[in-house]
């Protein structure tokens, strides 16, 4: 039992409830299944998966896995083509198209509650998604080439929400 | 009517009438007074009152603006519970007859004692007695100047001197209801009291002070300026001048969108008075931020860009090569939306060919090029094969097509693209019936148009001032409604802009008036006499739209409607912009690329 407690006190972060009983069960350890994980944290809506995020150094980094947001983003349309993952990507990823647009954009429509709107909310968040890339490409690095600013969000989007710290 | 006492400054004098005109410039106090006494018309109404409504005797002008006075002071410093009563268990009469009302709201007055106020005096020559002086008002102020310290009550701005009540004033402005200033009557003077009251105050005494009714005001406001129009149109500068005067200080009572559409109106109206017309030719890339401040603050652009680029994208179809032709580049903000909705057609997107058309910079930078630049970059990123042009051009009627470089439709579809650009060559005569040849000489597949629908152009200026108020009352109004916190200079940039407008409507004439707004019902019946046959935005567009407004925090206010086959933005029942769509009339129909 000693033993075993000490194994417990390892795996500090883990808040399944597989981990409590593992006395009676096999040893499983969630942080060794890191697809199941993934599963898991997949399902999770913004708020849980932020959440999760702060559980412990493998669970960050999983959290931050843009496909996590990639499913949150499309979960209630039907699934895009495959060419749009390529361009969220250049523009920045699907956790700063879903922060920056496709929350704020769902939360405001959900106010107006028209079902039709439901898919089309993405395409008007790569949209806006779009043209804040572009505000974004705003300095020049010493090659000249035109590099996106990082730090301040576009003003395009204010009129969405707050400044998001992506 | 009215009476010019300024004969220094070479004015006519208009010598019959019964109203008087003052002005609160340097005359020596004593030529006014004389003046005053001299052109009495005993029984007459004064008729610059009588068109707002008052009844005041001329004779009794003076009489009556001091009681005003009285009254304001008493009101505005009387304490909360002294003054309740008045509006709960008193009568008063018709305020039309301002003599008498007036007469009556100081005898309720009388009874609280007025609060201890700051006993500033210099000479005055109190002959008459002042019944009420002793009673509500001991105290008298000085105004010699519009912000006299003076004039605020206590001690703290101003330590009172040595002198006490019956006080004397060498100049002190009396308020009549029409001018915007006061003189100063002579010492001479016998029948008005001598109580004043400090300059800084605001048009009040037109307002029923007990029964504070900002919309009374406002309907006043209005009223004016539309004298103030009405005048200017009659070429009667002198009216207009002391109304515009009026319209400022009756503005200041205002509060929000009102306040802002009078201000910028009245400044509109004193450049044409005076004759001091703003440039257009302003710094364009001035403009720009300008717009760029209107885009961000509220939707009427990004609904123009988002049906625009709804429409075009529906015309390229299938097409392999396209070919957009913006006569407004500025910073190219309806492009990116644009280029990633082509980026993600299924069947993968097309080449894209952009040609931007913009205004000469003063200091020679190309503008043009560096919007082409970022667009480049943004092509390059979501990988879509792009190429860029800019031409420089004062004005559209300057272009040819043959610059352009068109390519043959089988090999590219062509789309033009005109956000609030057509309306300028109005200005000119033949200027949009050249660049209509210019665009039929192109081939476009569809032609994009995004204009405000208002009636800037008609020949009257009094209509055209009552058309540009109202539709400028309705977009200031959802500026301000848009309730979205954006920082205040967004907002405020976003004022100047349509500001400039305004004050393109107003105060310029010929060549330099280019804001020649003009409704839908005129643009459809112009295009289709060049040739042109309307497309209908379809449902995607009206859907996209009514998205787009709904994630604004004053959506509520914003309507989208459809109107035969274009779609308009408005606040309220108010529709202020149109997006429409044209193809050629006689395009083959069978061509596809």
């Amino acid at each position: 039992m000693v033993q075993n407690h000490h194994r417990g006190c390892h795996r500090q972060g883990n808040h399944e409830t597989v981990g409590e009983s593992k006395e009676k069960r096999p040893k499983f350890f969630i942080n060794d299944h890191v697809d199941i994980l993934i599963e898991i944290l997949k399902r999770l809506d913004c708020r849980s998966l932020c959440v999760a995020a702060s559980v412990c150094r493998l669970w960050c980094t999983i959290a931050r896995n843009d496909s996590l947001w990639e499913n949150l983003c499309f979960r209630h349309a039907s699934p895009p083509p495959t060419s749009v993952r390529s361009v969220v990507l250049a523009l920045g990823g699907y956790k700063r198209l879903y922060m920056g647009c496709v929350r704020p954009v769902r939360r405001r429509l959900g106010r107006a509650r028209r079902a039709s709107w439901a898919g089309d909310e993405v395409q008007l968040s790569l949209s806006l998604f779009c043209v804040d890339y572009y505000e974004r490409l705003g300095g020049s690095n010493s090659n000249g080439r035109l590099v996106v600013g990082e730090s301040s969000p576009s003003s395009s989007l204010m009129f969405l929400c707050k400044p998001v710290n992506v | 009517m009215k009476r010019d006492h300024r004969e220094i400054s070479g004015a006519t004098d208009y010598s019959s009438g019964s109203g008087s005109r003052v002005d609160s410039s340097s005359l020596a106090n004593s030529i006014k007074g004389k003046l005053w006494e001299d052109d009495q018309d005993a029984g007459g109404m004064d008729e610059l009152l009588a068109v707002l409504g008052y009844k005041v005797r001329s004779s009794d002008m003076a009489n009556v603006a001091q009681k005003l006075e009285m009254l304001e002071m008493v009101m505005g410093t009387a304490q909360e519970d002294g003054i309740s009563h008045l509006s709960s268990d008193t009568v008063h009469r018709n305020p039309s007859d301002l003599s008498g009302w007036v007469q009556s709201m100081l005898t309720e007055l009388n009874g609280p004692p007025t609060p201890n106020l700051d006993p500033v005096l210099t000479t005055s020559d109190s002959n008459s007695s002042n019944p009420q002086q002793n009673q509500s008002q001991p105290r008298v102020f000085s105004d010699d100047s519009e912000y006299d310290l003076r004039a605020i009550p206590g001690v703290a701005a101003y330590p009172p001197p040595k002198s006490d009540s019956d006080p004397e004033s060498t100049r002190k402005r009396v308020k009549t209801s029409m001018s915007s200033s006061g003189y100063g009557p002579d010492s001479s003077f016998s029948s008005p009291q001598e109580n004043g009251i400090p300059g800084a105050v605001t048009e009040s005494s037109t307002r029923p002070i007990v029964l504070v009714d900002s919309q009374e005001a406002g309907v006043r406001l209005v009223h004016t300026l539309m004298a103030c129009a009405e005048a200017v149109q009659q070429d009667n500068l002198k009216l207009a001048d002391a109304l515009v005067k009026h319209i400022g200080l009756l503005a200041a009572s205002q509060t929000g969108a009102m306040r802002k559409v009078a201000t910028y109106f009245a400044e509109a109206l004193a450049r044409r008075i005076y004759r001091i017309f703003p440039q257009d030719s302003l710094d364009p890339s001035y403009t720009d931020i300008l717009q760029m401040h209107f885009y961000e603050t509220c939707p009427y652009l990004k609904f123009a860009h988002f049906t625009a680029n709804q429409a075009i994208l529906e015309a390229f179809a299938t097409a392999n090569r396209v070919h957009v032709i913006d006569f407004g580049l500025k910073q190219g903000m309806q492009w990116p939306a644009l280029m990633q909705a082509l980026a993600l057609r299924p069947g993968g997107p097309p080449a894209f060919r952009l040609t931007g058309i913009g205004p000469p910079q003063p200091d020679n930078t190309d503008a043009l090029q560096q919007v082409g630049w970022k667009l480049a970059q943004l092509a390059e990123t979501i990988g879509i094969e792009f190429e860029f042009r800019g031409f420089v051009a004062n004005s559209l009627a300057d272009l040819e097509p043959e610059m352009l470089d068109i390519r043959p439709p089988e090999v590219e579809v062509v789309a033009v693209n005109s956000v609030f650009e057509l309306h300028r060559l109005l200005a000119r005569p033949g200027g949009i019936e050249k660049v209509v040849s210019s665009i039929k000489a192109m081939k476009p597949r569809i032609l994009t148009v995004v204009e405000q629908e208002a009636n800037h152009n008609g020949p009257d200026f009094l209509d055209r001032f009552t058309e540009a108020l109202h539709y400028y009352s309705s977009l200031f109004d959802s500026l301000e409604g848009s309730g979205v916190a954006p920082p205040s200079q967004d907002l405020a940039m976003s004022e100047l802009y349509l500001g400039r407008q305004i004050c393109n409507v107003v105060a310029c004439e010929g060549m330099e008036r280019v804001e020649r707004h003009e409704p839908l019902s005129e643009w459809m019946s112009r295009m289709e006499t060049e040739g042109f046959s309307p497309v209908h935005l379809g449902s995607n567009a009206y859907k996209q739209a009514s998205m787009l407004l709904a994630l604004f925090a004053g959506g509520d206010g914003y309507r989208v409607e459809e109107k035969n086959g274009c779609l308009m933005l408005g606040w309220h029942t108010r529709p202020l912009i149109t997006t429409s769509a044209w193809r050629l009339a006689t395009a083959e129909t069978g061509a596809k690329s």
